[in-house]
Protein backbone atom coordinates (compact mmCIF):
# COMPACT_ATOMS: atom_id res chain seq x y z
CA UNK A 1 0.00 0.00 0.00
CA UNK A 2 1.78 3.21 -0.82
CA UNK A 3 2.19 6.43 1.56
CA UNK A 4 -1.18 8.29 -0.39
CA UNK A 5 -3.35 5.53 -0.14
CA UNK A 6 -2.26 4.60 3.35
CA UNK A 7 -2.93 8.67 4.64
CA UNK A 8 -6.50 9.02 2.19
CA UNK A 9 -7.71 5.75 4.34
CA UNK A 10 -6.35 6.90 7.91
CA UNK A 11 -7.98 10.28 6.96
CA UNK A 12 -11.52 8.89 5.71
CA UNK A 13 -11.10 7.18 9.66
CA UNK A 14 -10.35 10.75 10.93
CA UNK A 15 -13.56 12.12 9.38
CA UNK A 16 -16.10 9.52 9.46
CA UNK A 17 -18.57 10.35 12.17
CA UNK A 18 -18.32 14.19 12.02
CA UNK A 19 -20.78 13.82 9.17
CA UNK A 20 -23.57 13.30 11.77
CA UNK A 21 -22.71 16.89 14.13
CA UNK A 22 -22.15 18.31 10.05
CA UNK A 23 -25.85 17.18 9.32
CA UNK A 24 -27.00 18.37 12.74
CA UNK A 25 -25.17 21.85 12.50
CA UNK A 26 -27.12 22.06 9.02
CA UNK A 27 -30.36 21.50 9.51
CA UNK A 28 -31.52 24.54 11.86
CA UNK A 29 -33.69 25.56 8.54
CA UNK A 30 -35.11 22.39 7.08
CA UNK A 31 -33.35 20.46 4.23
CA UNK A 32 -34.14 17.94 1.32
CA UNK A 33 -31.41 15.26 0.88
CA UNK A 34 -29.54 16.36 -2.59
CA UNK A 35 -29.71 20.12 -1.42
CA UNK A 36 -27.81 18.77 1.88
CA UNK A 37 -25.13 17.20 0.19
CA UNK A 38 -24.65 19.78 -1.75
CA UNK A 39 -24.22 22.21 1.37
CA UNK A 40 -21.66 19.22 2.43
CA UNK A 41 -19.31 19.04 -0.32
CA UNK A 42 -19.78 23.34 -0.40
CA UNK A 43 -18.49 23.11 2.87
CA UNK A 44 -15.52 20.61 2.21
CA UNK A 45 -17.13 18.19 4.36
CA UNK A 46 -16.81 14.70 1.93
CA UNK A 47 -19.81 12.63 1.82
CA UNK A 48 -21.49 10.21 -0.69
CA UNK A 49 -25.06 9.94 -1.32
CA UNK A 50 -25.08 6.30 -0.82
CA UNK A 51 -24.13 7.38 3.05
CA UNK A 52 -25.75 10.15 3.93
CA UNK A 53 -29.16 9.82 2.70
CA UNK A 54 -29.75 5.65 5.12
CA UNK A 55 -28.16 8.25 7.90
CA UNK A 56 -30.53 10.78 7.59
CA UNK A 57 -33.54 8.31 8.37
CA UNK A 58 -31.41 6.48 10.85
CA UNK A 59 -30.99 10.12 12.97
CA UNK A 60 -34.67 10.21 12.32
CA UNK A 61 -35.49 7.02 13.65
CA UNK A 62 -33.35 8.00 16.38
CA UNK A 63 -35.67 11.26 17.06
CA UNK A 64 -32.56 13.61 16.11
CA UNK A 65 -34.36 14.97 13.00
CA UNK A 66 -37.77 15.51 12.38
CA UNK A 67 -39.03 15.38 8.43
CA UNK A 68 -41.94 16.38 6.50
CA UNK A 69 -42.97 16.08 2.84
CA UNK A 70 -43.20 18.97 0.51
CA UNK A 71 -45.30 18.75 -1.99
CA UNK A 72 -45.15 22.34 -3.57
CA UNK A 73 -43.32 21.91 -6.31
CA UNK A 74 -43.79 19.49 -9.43
CA UNK A 75 -41.63 16.46 -7.35
CA UNK A 76 -42.64 16.01 -3.57
CA UNK A 77 -39.25 15.76 -1.36
CA UNK A 78 -38.93 15.08 2.13
CA UNK A 79 -37.28 17.92 4.38
CA UNK A 80 -35.31 17.06 7.06
CA UNK A 81 -34.75 19.29 10.33
CA UNK A 82 -33.32 18.91 13.76
CA UNK A 83 -35.66 18.33 16.45
CA UNK A 84 -35.37 19.58 20.06
CA UNK A 85 -33.45 16.53 21.41
CA UNK A 86 -31.33 16.98 17.96
CA UNK A 87 -30.58 20.05 19.32
CA UNK A 88 -29.46 18.90 23.08
CA UNK A 89 -27.29 16.42 21.13
CA UNK A 90 -25.87 18.39 19.11
CA UNK A 91 -24.72 21.09 22.25
CA UNK A 92 -23.04 18.10 23.56
CA UNK A 93 -21.30 16.90 20.37
CA UNK A 94 -19.99 20.33 19.60
CA UNK A 95 -18.33 20.72 23.30
CA UNK A 96 -17.12 16.89 22.52
CA UNK A 97 -15.34 18.31 19.25
CA UNK A 98 -13.79 21.03 20.30
CA UNK A 99 -12.24 19.01 23.19
CA UNK A 100 -10.63 17.06 20.70
CA UNK A 101 -9.75 19.78 18.50
CA UNK A 102 -8.11 21.72 21.92
CA UNK A 103 -6.35 18.11 23.08
CA UNK A 104 -5.19 17.39 19.60
CA UNK A 105 -3.72 20.76 18.83
CA UNK A 106 -1.62 20.25 22.05
CA UNK A 107 -0.76 16.74 20.95
CA UNK A 108 0.77 18.05 17.58
CA UNK A 109 2.31 21.40 19.13
CA UNK A 110 4.59 18.83 21.36
CA UNK A 111 5.39 16.66 18.49
CA UNK A 112 8.37 18.84 16.44
CA UNK B 1 -45.59 4.96 -12.32
CA UNK B 2 -43.56 1.33 -12.57
CA UNK B 3 -41.99 2.23 -15.37
CA UNK B 4 -38.94 -0.07 -16.54
CA UNK B 5 -36.37 3.08 -15.93
CA UNK B 6 -32.89 2.02 -14.91
CA UNK B 7 -34.10 4.19 -11.79
CA UNK B 8 -36.96 2.17 -11.08
CA UNK B 9 -35.15 -0.79 -11.27
CA UNK B 10 -32.79 0.02 -8.76
CA UNK B 11 -35.26 1.52 -6.24
CA UNK B 12 -37.30 -1.35 -6.39
CA UNK B 13 -33.81 -3.78 -5.80
CA UNK B 14 -32.83 -1.79 -2.84
CA UNK B 15 -36.64 -1.66 -1.16
CA UNK B 16 -37.23 -4.99 -1.60
CA UNK B 17 -34.45 -5.54 0.92
CA UNK B 18 -35.85 -3.31 3.43
CA UNK B 19 -38.54 -3.66 5.98
CA UNK B 20 -41.91 -3.40 4.20
CA UNK B 21 -43.46 -0.71 6.19
CA UNK B 22 -40.82 1.11 4.77
CA UNK B 23 -40.71 0.66 1.51
CA UNK B 24 -42.94 3.08 0.12
CA UNK B 25 -41.36 6.25 1.86
CA UNK B 26 -37.72 5.14 1.18
CA UNK B 27 -38.79 4.59 -2.26
CA UNK B 28 -40.43 7.74 -2.68
CA UNK B 29 -37.41 9.77 -0.99
CA UNK B 30 -34.94 7.61 -3.33
CA UNK B 31 -36.33 8.42 -6.38
CA UNK B 32 -36.57 11.80 -5.79
CA UNK B 33 -32.78 11.92 -4.81
CA UNK B 34 -32.24 10.11 -7.78
CA UNK B 35 -33.86 13.05 -9.77
CA UNK B 36 -32.34 15.88 -8.12
CA UNK B 37 -28.88 14.14 -8.74
CA UNK B 38 -29.21 13.72 -12.55
CA UNK B 39 -31.06 17.37 -12.73
CA UNK B 40 -28.04 18.83 -11.17
CA UNK B 41 -25.50 17.25 -13.89
CA UNK B 42 -25.44 18.63 -17.57
CA UNK B 43 -28.51 17.83 -19.08
CA UNK B 44 -27.06 16.62 -22.51
CA UNK B 45 -27.55 13.10 -22.36
CA UNK B 46 -29.98 12.60 -19.42
CA UNK B 47 -29.90 8.49 -19.70
CA UNK B 48 -26.30 8.46 -19.01
CA UNK B 49 -26.27 11.08 -16.35
CA UNK B 50 -29.06 8.86 -14.79
CA UNK B 51 -26.64 5.50 -15.33
CA UNK B 52 -23.68 7.55 -13.82
CA UNK B 53 -25.56 8.69 -10.77
CA UNK B 54 -26.77 4.90 -9.66
CA UNK B 55 -23.61 3.94 -10.84
CA UNK B 56 -22.53 6.49 -7.64
CA UNK B 57 -25.07 5.00 -5.64
CA UNK B 58 -23.32 1.75 -5.41
CA UNK B 59 -24.82 -2.03 -5.22
CA UNK B 60 -28.54 -2.15 -3.81
CA UNK B 61 -27.48 -4.75 -1.17
CA UNK B 62 -25.06 -2.55 0.03
CA UNK B 63 -27.38 0.09 0.27
CA UNK B 64 -30.37 -1.50 1.62
CA UNK B 65 -28.61 -3.01 4.30
CA UNK B 66 -27.31 0.69 5.16
CA UNK B 67 -31.04 1.58 5.51
CA UNK B 68 -32.06 -1.09 7.09
CA UNK B 69 -29.09 -1.00 9.41
CA UNK B 70 -28.22 -4.47 8.63
CA UNK B 71 -24.34 -6.35 9.04
CA UNK B 72 -22.99 -6.66 5.82
CA UNK B 73 -21.08 -9.29 7.38
CA UNK B 74 -22.53 -13.25 7.75
CA UNK B 75 -20.99 -13.31 11.13
CA UNK B 76 -20.37 -10.07 12.69
CA UNK B 77 -17.69 -9.28 15.54
CA UNK B 78 -19.67 -9.17 18.00
CA UNK B 79 -20.10 -13.36 17.60
CA UNK B 80 -16.92 -14.09 15.41
CA UNK B 81 -14.53 -15.27 18.78
CA UNK B 82 -17.61 -17.39 20.19
CA UNK B 83 -18.54 -19.41 16.86
CA UNK B 84 -14.47 -19.58 15.98
CA UNK B 85 -14.20 -21.61 19.26
CA UNK B 86 -17.26 -23.34 18.79
CA UNK B 87 -16.27 -24.53 15.08
CA UNK B 88 -12.68 -25.39 16.39
CA UNK B 89 -14.09 -27.20 19.33
CA UNK B 90 -16.34 -29.31 16.76
CA UNK B 91 -13.96 -30.24 14.85
CA UNK B 92 -11.56 -31.36 17.08
CA UNK B 93 -13.25 -33.35 19.91
CA UNK B 94 -16.47 -34.26 18.49
CA UNK B 95 -15.64 -35.01 14.78
CA UNK B 96 -12.92 -37.49 15.84
CA UNK B 97 -14.75 -39.59 18.61
CA UNK B 98 -17.96 -39.38 16.01
CA UNK B 99 -15.74 -40.81 12.97
CA UNK B 100 -14.03 -43.48 15.51
CA UNK B 101 -17.36 -44.71 16.67
CA UNK B 102 -18.53 -45.04 13.46
CA UNK B 103 -15.52 -47.14 12.03
CA UNK B 104 -15.34 -49.15 15.28
CA UNK B 105 -19.44 -50.13 14.25
CA UNK B 106 -17.98 -50.95 10.72
CA UNK B 107 -15.57 -52.60 11.79
CA UNK B 108 -17.68 -55.06 13.96
CA UNK B 109 -20.63 -55.06 11.25
CA UNK B 110 -18.35 -56.29 8.74
CA UNK B 111 -15.22 -57.13 9.91
CA UNK B 112 -13.35 -55.47 6.51
CA UNK B 113 -10.64 -52.77 6.95
CA UNK B 114 -10.94 -51.84 3.50
CA UNK B 115 -14.79 -50.95 4.11
CA UNK B 116 -14.21 -49.11 7.48
CA UNK B 117 -11.12 -47.15 5.88
CA UNK B 118 -14.47 -45.94 3.67
CA UNK B 119 -17.06 -45.35 6.11
CA UNK B 120 -14.20 -43.43 8.34
CA UNK B 121 -13.12 -40.83 5.05
CA UNK B 122 -17.07 -40.75 4.38
CA UNK B 123 -18.23 -40.12 7.92
CA UNK B 124 -15.06 -37.54 8.00
CA UNK B 125 -15.94 -35.62 5.32
CA UNK B 126 -19.99 -35.72 6.01
CA UNK B 127 -20.13 -34.90 9.52
CA UNK B 128 -17.20 -32.11 9.04
CA UNK B 129 -19.65 -30.85 6.32
CA UNK B 130 -23.04 -30.96 8.53
CA UNK B 131 -21.21 -29.29 11.72
CA UNK B 132 -19.48 -26.56 9.50
CA UNK B 133 -23.13 -25.60 7.82
CA UNK B 134 -25.10 -26.11 10.88
CA UNK B 135 -23.14 -24.27 13.02
CA UNK B 136 -22.77 -21.09 10.37
CA UNK B 137 -26.39 -21.67 9.62
CA UNK B 138 -27.27 -20.84 13.47
CA UNK B 139 -25.19 -18.25 14.02
CA UNK B 140 -25.90 -16.02 10.89
CA UNK B 141 -29.55 -16.44 12.30
CA UNK B 142 -28.39 -15.21 15.71
CA UNK B 143 -26.56 -12.75 14.09
CA UNK B 144 -29.63 -10.96 12.06
CA UNK B 145 -32.18 -11.89 15.01
CA UNK B 146 -30.49 -10.62 18.21
CA UNK B 147 -31.86 -7.07 20.04
CA UNK B 148 -30.38 -4.38 17.92
CA UNK B 149 -27.43 -2.99 20.84
CA UNK B 150 -27.73 -6.44 22.79
CA UNK B 151 -24.24 -7.78 24.28
CA UNK B 152 -22.68 -10.79 23.26
CA UNK B 153 -24.17 -13.49 25.00
CA UNK B 154 -21.07 -15.54 25.91
CA UNK B 155 -19.08 -12.48 27.11
CA UNK B 156 -14.76 -13.23 27.10
CA UNK B 157 -13.21 -13.40 31.02
CA UNK B 158 -10.08 -13.99 31.61
CA UNK B 159 -10.49 -16.85 33.31
CA UNK B 160 -11.59 -18.26 29.95
CA UNK B 161 -7.47 -18.28 28.67
CA UNK B 162 -6.03 -22.07 28.75
CA UNK B 163 -3.73 -23.11 31.16
CA UNK B 164 0.03 -23.22 30.39
CA UNK B 165 0.22 -26.48 30.82
CA UNK B 166 -1.12 -29.98 32.71
CA UNK B 167 -4.89 -28.06 31.02
CA UNK B 168 -6.49 -30.62 31.71
CA UNK B 169 -5.60 -33.29 33.96
CA UNK B 170 -8.77 -36.02 33.64
CA UNK B 171 -8.55 -35.93 29.76
CA UNK B 172 -7.53 -39.45 29.23
CA UNK B 173 -10.05 -40.65 31.32
CA UNK B 174 -13.01 -38.60 30.05
CA UNK B 175 -11.93 -40.00 26.53
CA UNK B 176 -11.81 -43.74 28.14
CA UNK B 177 -14.91 -42.75 29.29
CA UNK B 178 -16.41 -41.80 26.15
CA UNK B 179 -14.96 -44.91 24.03
CA UNK B 180 -16.59 -47.08 26.84
CA UNK B 181 -19.88 -45.72 26.63
CA UNK B 182 -19.74 -45.78 22.48
CA UNK B 183 -18.60 -49.33 22.75
CA UNK B 184 -21.60 -50.06 25.00
CA UNK B 185 -24.15 -48.33 23.04
CA UNK B 186 -22.24 -50.18 19.68
CA UNK B 187 -22.50 -53.43 21.20
CA UNK B 188 -26.19 -53.28 22.24
CA UNK B 189 -27.04 -52.17 19.04
CA UNK B 190 -24.89 -54.96 16.77
CA UNK B 191 -25.78 -57.78 19.30
CA UNK B 192 -29.67 -56.67 17.76
CA UNK B 193 -28.86 -56.58 14.22
CA UNK B 194 -26.14 -58.91 13.68
CA UNK B 195 -27.70 -61.23 16.01
CA UNK B 196 -23.68 -62.84 16.44
CA UNK B 197 -24.87 -66.13 18.80
CA UNK B 198 -25.53 -69.23 16.96
CA UNK B 199 -27.34 -71.66 19.10
CA UNK B 200 -28.93 -74.83 17.47
CA UNK B 201 -28.23 -73.77 13.53
CA UNK B 202 -30.30 -70.19 14.87
CA UNK B 203 -28.91 -67.18 14.93
CA UNK B 204 -29.72 -65.15 17.95
CA UNK B 205 -29.40 -61.90 20.07
CA UNK B 206 -28.29 -62.32 23.73
CA UNK B 207 -30.35 -59.41 25.22
CA UNK B 208 -33.93 -59.90 25.12
CA UNK B 209 -35.55 -58.62 22.16
CA UNK B 210 -39.00 -57.58 24.15
CA UNK B 211 -36.94 -54.78 25.72
CA UNK B 212 -36.54 -52.87 22.29
CA UNK B 213 -40.53 -52.72 22.13
CA UNK B 214 -40.55 -50.83 25.73
CA UNK B 215 -38.96 -47.72 26.94
CA UNK B 216 -36.40 -50.26 28.50
CA UNK B 217 -33.90 -50.74 26.12
CA UNK B 218 -34.78 -46.98 24.90
CA UNK B 219 -34.44 -45.28 27.98
CA UNK B 220 -30.93 -47.36 28.61
CA UNK B 221 -29.24 -45.95 24.96
CA UNK B 222 -30.99 -42.49 25.42
CA UNK B 223 -28.55 -42.68 29.04
CA UNK B 224 -25.58 -44.07 27.35
CA UNK B 225 -26.11 -41.37 24.29
CA UNK B 226 -26.07 -38.23 26.92
CA UNK B 227 -23.59 -39.76 28.74
CA UNK B 228 -21.14 -39.49 25.90
CA UNK B 229 -22.57 -35.61 25.17
CA UNK B 230 -21.56 -34.73 28.49
CA UNK B 231 -18.24 -36.19 28.20
CA UNK B 232 -18.01 -33.94 25.20
CA UNK B 233 -18.63 -31.10 26.48
CA UNK B 234 -16.35 -31.76 29.68
CA UNK B 235 -13.38 -32.05 27.56
CA UNK B 236 -14.63 -28.80 26.10
CA UNK B 237 -14.54 -26.93 29.25
CA UNK B 238 -11.75 -29.35 30.71
CA UNK B 239 -13.61 -29.69 34.30
CA UNK B 240 -16.38 -30.92 35.44
CA UNK B 241 -18.66 -28.18 36.33
CA UNK B 242 -22.01 -28.12 38.86
CA UNK B 243 -24.36 -28.68 35.88
CA UNK B 244 -22.26 -30.62 34.29
CA UNK B 245 -21.70 -33.05 37.06
CA UNK B 246 -25.99 -32.77 37.97
CA UNK B 247 -26.91 -34.17 34.11
CA UNK B 248 -24.31 -36.61 34.04
CA UNK B 249 -25.80 -38.23 37.33
CA UNK B 250 -29.49 -37.88 35.78
CA UNK B 251 -28.02 -39.86 32.92
CA UNK B 252 -25.72 -42.30 34.86
CA UNK B 253 -29.98 -43.11 36.44
CA UNK B 254 -31.36 -43.32 32.80
CA UNK B 255 -28.72 -45.73 31.74
CA UNK B 256 -28.61 -47.67 35.25
CA UNK B 257 -31.71 -47.88 36.80
CA UNK B 258 -33.43 -49.55 33.87
CA UNK B 259 -30.49 -52.05 33.58
CA UNK B 260 -30.58 -52.95 37.60
CA UNK B 261 -34.63 -53.25 37.27
CA UNK B 262 -34.40 -56.20 34.05
CA UNK B 263 -31.09 -57.74 35.30
CA UNK B 264 -33.72 -57.55 38.65
CA UNK B 265 -36.81 -59.07 36.99
CA UNK B 266 -34.53 -61.54 35.54
CA UNK B 267 -36.08 -60.03 31.93
CA UNK B 268 -32.44 -59.36 30.68
CA UNK B 269 -31.80 -62.19 28.43
CA UNK B 270 -33.42 -63.11 25.04
CA UNK B 271 -35.63 -66.53 26.62
CA UNK B 272 -34.38 -68.13 22.79
CA UNK B 273 -31.22 -67.47 24.54
CA UNK B 274 -31.59 -69.12 27.60
CA UNK B 275 -33.28 -71.92 26.56
CA UNK B 276 -30.00 -73.16 25.24
CA UNK B 277 -27.74 -71.51 28.07
CA UNK B 278 -27.69 -71.95 32.16
CA UNK B 279 -27.72 -68.26 33.27
CA UNK B 280 -27.02 -68.89 37.79
CA UNK B 281 -29.86 -67.33 39.93
CA UNK B 282 -27.02 -65.64 41.47
CA UNK B 283 -25.56 -64.10 38.34
CA UNK B 284 -28.67 -61.83 38.38
CA UNK B 285 -28.16 -60.14 41.61
CA UNK B 286 -24.01 -59.62 41.41
CA UNK B 287 -25.01 -57.99 38.12
CA UNK B 288 -27.47 -55.68 39.22
CA UNK B 289 -25.48 -54.98 42.88
CA UNK B 290 -22.55 -54.94 40.58
CA UNK B 291 -24.08 -51.95 37.96
CA UNK B 292 -25.54 -50.36 40.83
CA UNK B 293 -22.36 -49.66 42.71
CA UNK B 294 -20.51 -48.84 40.02
CA UNK B 295 -23.46 -46.26 39.04
CA UNK B 296 -22.98 -44.80 42.67
CA UNK B 297 -18.90 -44.73 42.33
CA UNK B 298 -19.01 -42.92 39.02
CA UNK B 299 -21.90 -40.11 40.53
CA UNK B 300 -19.33 -39.75 43.42
CA UNK B 301 -16.43 -39.73 41.67
CA UNK B 302 -17.72 -37.06 39.14
CA UNK B 303 -18.64 -34.55 42.24
CA UNK B 304 -14.96 -35.14 43.72
CA UNK B 305 -13.47 -34.19 40.86
CA UNK B 306 -15.45 -31.41 40.71
CA UNK B 307 -14.54 -29.92 44.17
CA UNK B 308 -11.08 -30.80 43.18
CA UNK B 309 -11.27 -28.43 40.09
CA UNK B 310 -10.62 -30.90 37.47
Amino acid sequence: MSSEELIAGQAQELRRGTVVLACLALLDEPQYGYALLETLNTADIAVDGNTLYPLLRRLEKQGLLDSEWNTDESRPRKFYRISPAGTRVRAELTREWQDLVASMARLTKETP
Amino acid sequence: MTTNTLTERYVREVVRRIPADQRDEVADELRATIADTVDARDGADREAAEHDVILEMGDPIRLAASYADRPLALIGPVFYPTYIRLLRMLLSIVLPIVVVVTVAVDIIENNDVGSAIGTGIGATVTVAAQMFGWLTAVFACIERWQPKGGNAQDPWTPDRLPDVKGTDKQAKGAVSSLVWYGFLIALIVWQHFAQPVILGGNRLEVINPALWSTWVMWTILAGLAALMVIEMIRLAARRWTLSLAIAASVAEGLFAVPLIWVLYEREFFNPEFLAQVTVFDEFYLITAIGVAVIGVVEVVNRFRLLSRGE
